[in-house]
């Protein structure tokens, strides 16, 4: 296999929490993101998902370096951008652009779409003109009308496409899109994600999608990983991982998810978690899934971390039983059961 | 999981069935217009001649993309909508009673009492300054006539039904103390509290994580199934309707454009936008490599439903009449249908056709 596109190795993010209004003591960290590893391959996507606050934007802000690394290396094309300066530096991220959520706010609504998606060709000193505007609206199925109207013009779906505009307008090699379809109408998410898949046959994109829609992660996913409490607990190719997730916390997050069917509705076996995701600035001893886990074994689980293993070829899993709970030799608690326990 | 308590009704009754029993609706909703004016702006009819019944026991699903009417629809029948600047035509039965144009204090009593309501964002419904005990305690306190002690005990009691850990704490926490998914639960509490015969949830897990989505969902499916307990269920996801509702009514800028009991609706949508809407939608039970079909358009594209068919500018089945008349809600074998050229074909699996 050919080298990967990108790479991360042993990356942590610590934000500080601070104390004293004059001195600052530091008197613990938020472990945002606590050692992810990961690869991503030329032309591909690669699916992050997880619940709010397990660290995902944290991961794809630091891959660009728009927040400071705490420990860890981010390889792209083989280089550590930390060992870059100058020019070099502006070259190569260049070629790593963002998709936001929130297509308004990530839009100045006292620019013309012209000077948005064109802002960062101006930013690179390349040199431009109105055919290249029109032609990256088209790209986008925008008419080449919208270049001199304003954001607030737009409907949410068309600003998610300006937004894709801007990304793609320095014909990057990776695009990280946070949350692209959250804000947007359900009607609408799936013209969004066909344009993601068309650009990239297109323009050889290579993605990192990142959002807590696991049927849309599913859907536009080569790869998944799945996140909890700042680290990756499982990942697999797509298809592979939602036909048989190994990981206690994949199984009950898949088992939660609503189909709109009620055929599969009425027949499926939910596994319920209890309580809330703890604190990352406080996580549990062990496995950090431990206090939610419904297959959770005494005591190896409360005392020692589980490492990220193969179990199958290609598809790994953080958990101790991974192969005991694959076979059905370790049953989850009844869901009734497991409620009643208490919602933490 | 067993929940003793169960509102509204004795323990000892026996269960009725749910769907489909012949006697009157608990709640009639006839016409309900309800139109947003302005000085210097155009009126906004954000709810349009919406009609539909519950029944006791019943569990009812709005569902429609942002600004298609939902949270209109509930605060028109909770007399929660602002005074000035609204207005509101038609009828809301209530057991008999009419809701609509009813003073302000017998409605007040009403809601304590008879109907609830759950928010999506649980934050705005609760007092930041006082504990959740409290404001359990006073609602109890007013309408169910408790005294200090009772209340407490009673508040703690369902502080355990809907699930909180170490309730007999928890009643001396303040919102903020709790997680998001907690104080989901309290409103919850709260809203059960007085035991009412119509529960109305807006969104109440739109803002949670998929796991904690599950529980409170759980939580409603449990607290309500068994009692004769109506809901009201108003969401954008049809995956949770397809698990909650009876009966699911689809609105489109305003109007209801097809209603069917939940299993006939998901098998075979009949309405244009119901099937672009399901064949739009990821699936975490398919295999990746099935298209979508997105909805052309925005939902902003809309026509005046006065003109036509208000989905016209986006549906693949329109034809020039769609532009000229506009569709009436037909009812037809316990369903009901707005469009002149329905689906009779799955989107999902090909291309939308038309009869
Ligand atoms: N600048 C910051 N300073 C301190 N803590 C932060 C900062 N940014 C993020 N965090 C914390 O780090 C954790 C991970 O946040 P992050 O935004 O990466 O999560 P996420 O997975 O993207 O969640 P969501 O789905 O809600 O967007 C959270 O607990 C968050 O509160
Ligand atoms: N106070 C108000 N004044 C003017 N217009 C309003 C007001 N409240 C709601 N509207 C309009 O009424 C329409 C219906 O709004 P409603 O809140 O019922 O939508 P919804 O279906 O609940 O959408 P969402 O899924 O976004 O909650 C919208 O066009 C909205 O802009
Ligand atoms: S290691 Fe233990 S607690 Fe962690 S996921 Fe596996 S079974 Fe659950
Ligand atoms: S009436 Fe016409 S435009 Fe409206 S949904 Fe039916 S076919 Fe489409
Ligand atoms: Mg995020
Ligand atoms: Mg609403």
């Amino acid at each position: 296999m050919p080298e990967p596109l990108l790479q991360v190795r042993g990356l942590k993010v610590h934000f500080p929490i601070r104390k004293g209004v004059v001195l600052q003591r530091q008197v613990g960290a938020v472990r945002a993101v606590d050692g992810v590893d990961l690869d991503v391959h030329k032309g591909s996507t690669f699916g992050l998902v997880g619940e709010s606050g397990c660290g995902k934007s944290t991961l794809g802000r630091a891959i660009l370096r728009l927040t400071d690394i705490t420990e860890g290396e981010v390889l792209f094309e083989g280089v550590d951008l930390a060992q870059l300066k100058g020019e070099e530096l502006r070259r190569r991220r260049r070629s790593m652009q963002m998709v936001f959520q929130d297509p308004m706010a990530s839009l100045n609504p006292r620019q013309s779409i012209e000077t948005i998606i064109s802002e960062p060709l101006r930013a690179h000193d390349i040199t431009f003109d109105n055919r290249r505007v029109r032609e990256l609206l088209e790209l986008v199925g925008l008419p080449a009308s919208a270049a001199s109207r304003y954001p607030h013009e737009f409907s949410g779906g068309q600003r998610q496409r300006i937004g894709i505009a801007r990304a793609v307008a320095l014909e990057p090699a990776l695009v990280i899109a946070d949350e692209p379809v959250s804000a947007l109408d359900v009607s609408i998410q799936a013209q969004v994600l066909n344009l993601l898949e068309e650009l990239q046959d297109r323009l050889g994109l290579t993605y990192l999608v990142i959002a807590h829609d696991l049927a849309v992660v599913h859907h536009v996913s080569d790869e998944v990983a799945v996140m909890y409490l700042g680290s990756i607990v499982e990942q697999a190719p797509s298809d592979a991982l939602y036909a048989q997730p190994l990981h206690p916390y994949t199984i009950s997050l898949m088992s939660a998810v609503p189909v709109p069917d009620p055929v599969v509705e009425d027949s499926r076996q939910r596994i319920l978690l209890t309580g809330d995701l703890p604190s990352p600035a406080n996580p549990p001893d062990g496995c950090r899934f431990h206090t939610r886990c419904p297959f959770r074994q005494e005591t190896r689980c409360d005392d020692e971390r589980p490492a990220l293993r193969e179990i199958q070829p290609g598809h790994r899993a953080a958990c101790h039983y991974a192969e005991e709970i694959l076979s059905g030799h370790i049953t989850p608690r009844e869901p009734d059961e497991a409620l009643r326990a208490g919602v933490a | 999981m067993t929940v003793e308590y169960v509102p509204g009704q004795p323990q000892s009754q026996p269960q009725t069935t749910i769907a489909g029993h012949g006697d009157r609706p608990l709640l009639t909703v006839t016409d309900l217009s309800v139109t947003f004016t302005r000085r210097g702006r155009a009126p906004v009819h954000a709810v349009d001649d919406v009609s539909f019944q519950i029944r006791a026991g019943e569990h009812v699903g709005l569902v429609g993309e942002s600004g298609s009417g939902k949270s209109v629809t509930s605060l028109a029948i909770m007399g929660l909508l602002p005074r000035g600047g609204v207005e509101v035509a038609g009828s809301v039965d209530f057991d008999g009673q009419e809701l609509i144009g009813l003073d302000t204090a017998t409605m007040r009593n009403l809601r304590g009492q008879e109907l609830a309501m759950v928010f999506q964002d649980p934050m705005t419904s609760l007092n930041p300054v006082i504990t959740v005990g409290r404001q359990i305690t006073e609602v109890l306190k007013r309408h169910r006539d408790l005294d200090k002690a009772d209340a407490r005990t009673e508040a703690v009691d369902l502080l355990t039904k809907v699930g909180i850990p170490d309730p007999a704490r928890r009643v001396g926490d303040y919102p903020h103390q709790l997680s998001g998914g907690m104080r989901q639960r309290v409103l919850i509490a709260i809203a059960l509290a007085c035991q009412p015969r119509l529960l109305i949830a807006d969104e109440p897990t739109t803002a949670l994580d998929v796991t904690i989505q599950a529980q409170i969902l759980e939580l409603l499916r449990e607290l309500v199934s068994g009692s004769q307990t109506a809901l009201l269920m108003i969401t954008h996801d049809l995956g949770v309707v397809a698990g909650l509702c009876d009966r699911v009514h689809v609105m489109y800028s305003g109007r209801i454009v097809e209603s069917a009991e939940r299993r006939q609706l998901f098998a075979r949508p009949r309405h244009p936008y119901t099937g672009g809407l399901m064949a739009s939608i990821p699936r975490l039970d398919q295999p990746r490599g099935v298209p979508l079909t997105p909805i052309p358009g925005s939902p902003t594209d809309t026509l005046p439903w006065s003109q036509g068919c208000a989905f016209a500018p986006r549906c693949p089945n329109s034809e020039v009449d769609c532009r000229m008349h506009t569709p009436a809600l037909e009812p037809a074998d316990n369903r009901a249908l707005r469009c002149f050229h329905p689906l009779t074909t799955d989107p999902r699996s090909v291309g939308a056709t038309h009869a």
